[in-house]
Formats: C-alpha cells, structure tokens, sequence
C-alpha cells in the first residue's frame, strides 16, 4: 500500500474507533481491513486500546441502584428458565416416606451422638474448671503466706540467725530472720532431707540451755529452699541459740529426735 | 509492535485483563454472580461515559442496562486475542451510546426538550483535572492518559475529545465548529496517531 492509501487507512482507521465516520466509510474501512496488514491490524488494535482508555477519563458517576436490580434479576430469571426446562424425577409415595424415614433416623442418631459428645465435653470443661479453681486457691495460699514472709523481711530491725548442718546433715543450711518488736520470725532452710511418715521437724529456741518449742514444719520437696514464718516468738533474750530435731507428727514437748541444724545468735 | 500501549501501561492492563476475561468467561457460561462482578467494576465509569454523550441519566442508565444485558447475551462472542475485555466492553458501551445519540427517536427528543433548564441533563463532558476514579489502578492509567493528552496540540486535542465525549460525528464537527471536514480529519488523524506514539514510550 503507498502513502496515501496509508494515510487514508489510517483516517479511516482514527474515525472508526471513535465512530465518528458515516455508514460509507464505516463500510470502506472493513474493506480495507479484510487486506490490511499486520501492521495495520496493529495499529487498529492500538486505537482501539487508546480510544477504550479515553473512558476512563469520563465523570465517575453512579447509575441508580435499579439498573443493577434489573440487570440481576434479568440474569438469574434467565438461568431460573434454563435450568427449569430440565428433567425433574418425582419420587413415588412410598419412596418419599422411606427417605423421610431415613432421614430421620440419620438425623436422630446424629443428635443422639451430638448429645453425648456434648455431654462429655460438657464434664471435661467442669473438671477443667475445678482444676482452675484449686490452682486458684493454692496460688492465693501461696500470695498470702509471701505476704507475710514479705511483711517480716520488711521489718526495719532484724536480727539474723545463721544455722548449720550438724552430723545427722552435714550439707543442711537454716536461717531465721527475727523481728523481735512484732514477735515473729522468718526461717528458712535448704538442703533438708524431706520428712518420713508421721514426723515433722521441730524448731528450738534454746535459752540458758532451756529449749522452747517455735513450732513444726515439714519439708516435702528437698531440692528447694523453704521458707516458713513463725508465728509465736515473743521471746526477747538478746543470747541463745535456735535448733531444728526431727519429732513425732504434731512436735513434742521436748526434743527427742536426731538434732539437724545448730545455730547461734 | 513491540513498544505500544501494553509495554507502556502493561502491567496495570494485564492486571485487570485478567479478571475481566475470567468473568466474562464465567458470564459466557451464565454466571449471575460474574455478572453482578463485572457491573461493579464498571458501572460508573460506563455510566459517566453514556452521560458525557447522552445527557441525560435516565437515557443513559437505560442504555447502561442494554449495554450489561449484551454483555450476558455475547459474552461468549468475545474473543481475546482481538483486544482486552476492558476495550471490548468500552467499545460496545459508545457504540450503544452513539446508536442511541443518532437514533431518530432520541433526535426528535432532543429537539422538544429543554435541555439546559433540565435538572436530568448533565452537561460536563470529561474530567479535564481532577481524577473522579475511586479505583486505584484504573485512575493511574487515567493519568497516563491526560498526561498524554497535554503533549498533544491543543487543537487535535479539541476535536478528539468532542469526538469522544459529545459523541459527534467529523461532519457534525466540521458544521458544529466550522471547520473544514478534512481538518478535522486530518486533526483526528495527527492527534490520535501522536498519542499512540506517546503512549507507547517511543518519544
């Protein structure tokens, strides 16, 4: 084609796409089309692309919500015909009341099992909640008996006692911290065997070689220190010693049992 | 040709293409739901571009409709390798619009109207600045257009987007303008031929 009939190709080409020529050029350019070349063809391609990309610099402006509903309700009517034209199998009386049954013995087992699975799932969530709540109770035991361990340690004048272990344990290690203003005291230990069946160490205070019980505690886990408050020591001798023997459940009167820590003051 | 359009603006457009030929394909088989999809991605910019040549709201939501109810009919006449689905689709829309525009009824109903004391006629033809695009992609390639458009001369300009947006005819130009018919040809032409070179980053 000579540069004419390309400039003409592309006059036409330009008009068509933006559907700006008449009916006779319109009919013109699909002549020319059918003998265009891949460069033509291009070309026609590209203004068509340019010519859909001008759209998008119209006004954005929204169409009433009903021409959605219309379109919508045209498109599904449309299948709905499609589809009901097809064959559609009747069940028999008797049929019908057998699938019924099935169903709805399927569906009663199927609630019967719903049920149980409910049931049990419903017991573990208990059992779950009563675990939550003893942890609960022991955790707030054991808030409350730092608390009181804190409040000793507080204590602006303390005296502090240093205990070893004697032969019966050699590795044993005590302390106690004496608040003597308050009459309470804080003991601890490590490294202390845990006690056997029906026995509980005992903690002396011995003054003037007169021991005085401060009371029994047990040692169930070894590999931890333990702490302990005392209660009652209302006892105000600036010398003395404390001792810690092992005694029958409950604490004795007077030490009886081997003597494991010594220390004092 | 390797440098046109889809190497310059690429990525956006195949991005798109991609969803517009899985639901047209899905419409083909008579998917409401694809359809329902397809009208959400375009119907504003559809209806804003029937408005710039029709006008009028209700005529355009009317041929908005037509244009959606062909989409259900031909979507299987859509053929990929002769352009995008967004080109198919813009170019069924303009020529529903311009149809209507140059259909005898709708000429004799122009002529009794009042048009520009009318509350239903829109009388705006295109967004010469700001971008009235809410989709992100689309409005990019919005951009490239316009920017585009601002290195073309002023005149080839004028008489593409009268064209476009009015939804004239080069003859209703010429007379409308009073421009030699050729001029307006050969404008047309220049400015359309410019554009493609522009857009395709060979400038």
């Amino acid at each position: 084609m000579n540069e004419d009939g390309n400039t003409n190709f592309e006059e036409l080409c330009v008009g068509f796409v933006l559907n700006s020529i008449t009916k006779e050029e319109e009919l013109e350019f699909k002549d020319l089309l059918k003998n265009a070349s891949e460069e033509q063809l291009q070309l026609f391609q590209d203004m068509q692309s340019i010519a859909s990309e001008m759209a998008l610099l119209a006004y954005d402006q929204a169409p009433s919500e009903k021409v959605k509903e219309q379109l919508l309700e045209m498109a599904w009517a449309s299948v709905n015909a499609r589809t009901s034209g097809s064959n559609v199998h009747y069940l028999s009386r008797y049929r019908l009341s057998a699938a019924a049954a099935v169903l709805f013995l399927i569906s009663s087992l199927g609630l019967f099992f719903f049920n149980q699975n409910l049931e049990t799932d419903l017991q573990d969530q208990k059992e779950i909640v009563a675990q939550k709540e003893s942890t609960i109770r022991l955790l707030e035991t054991e808030v409350e008996r730092k608390s009181e361990l804190l409040a000793v340690l507080e204590s602006r004048d303390v005296d502090l006692i240093l205990m070893d272990g004697l032969d019966v344990n050699p590795n044993g290690f005590g302390k106690v911290v004496w608040d003597k203003d308050n009459g309470q005291a804080l003991l601890q230990v490590a490294n202390m065997p845990a006690v056997p069946t029906a026995k509980e160490y005992q903690l002396w205070f011995v003054i003037n070689n007169q021991p005085f019980s401060a009371g029994v505690f047990a040692v169930n886990d070894p590999t931890k220190d333990n702490f302990f408050k005392i209660q009652e020591m209302n006892q105000s001798a600036s010398e003395g010693a404390f001792a810690i023997t092992l005694e029958p459940e409950g604490g004795s009167p007077q030490p009886t049992g081997d003597m494991y820590m010594l220390g004092a003051m | 040709m390797l440098f046109f359009l889809i190497s310059a603006i690429g990525r956006f457009l195949n991005q798109d293409n991609t969803r517009d030929k899985d639901l047209l394909k899905r419409i083909a088989r008579k998917d409401p739901v694809a359809l329902s999809l397809l009208y959400d991605q375009y119907n504003k910019l559809l209806f804003g571009l029937l408005l710039s040549i029709l006008k009028k709201r209700t005529e355009a939501e009317d041929v908005l409709q037509d244009v959606f109810s062909n989409i259900w009919e031909k979507a299987d006449q859509y053929d990929p390798d002769r352009g995008t689905g967004y080109t198919w689709i813009v170019s069924l829309t303009r020529n529903k619009g311009i149809d209507r525009l140059r259909s005898k009824v709708y000429k004799e109903q122009k002529k009794q109207s009042t048009s520009l004391d009318d509350d239903n006629v829109f009388h705006p033809l295109f967004s010469k600045e700001n971008d009235p695009l809410e989709d992100t992609i689309l409005s990019n390639r919005a951009e490239m257009l316009r920017n585009a458009l601002e290195l073309i001369s002023e005149k080839q300009r004028h008489v593409i987007q009268i064209s476009y947006f009015d939804g004239l005819s080069q003859s209703e130009i010429s007379d409308e303008y009073n421009i030699p018919l050729g001029t307006v040809k050969t404008r047309m032409r220049d400015g359309m031929m410019k554009l493609r070179e522009i857009l395709s980053g060979a400038e």
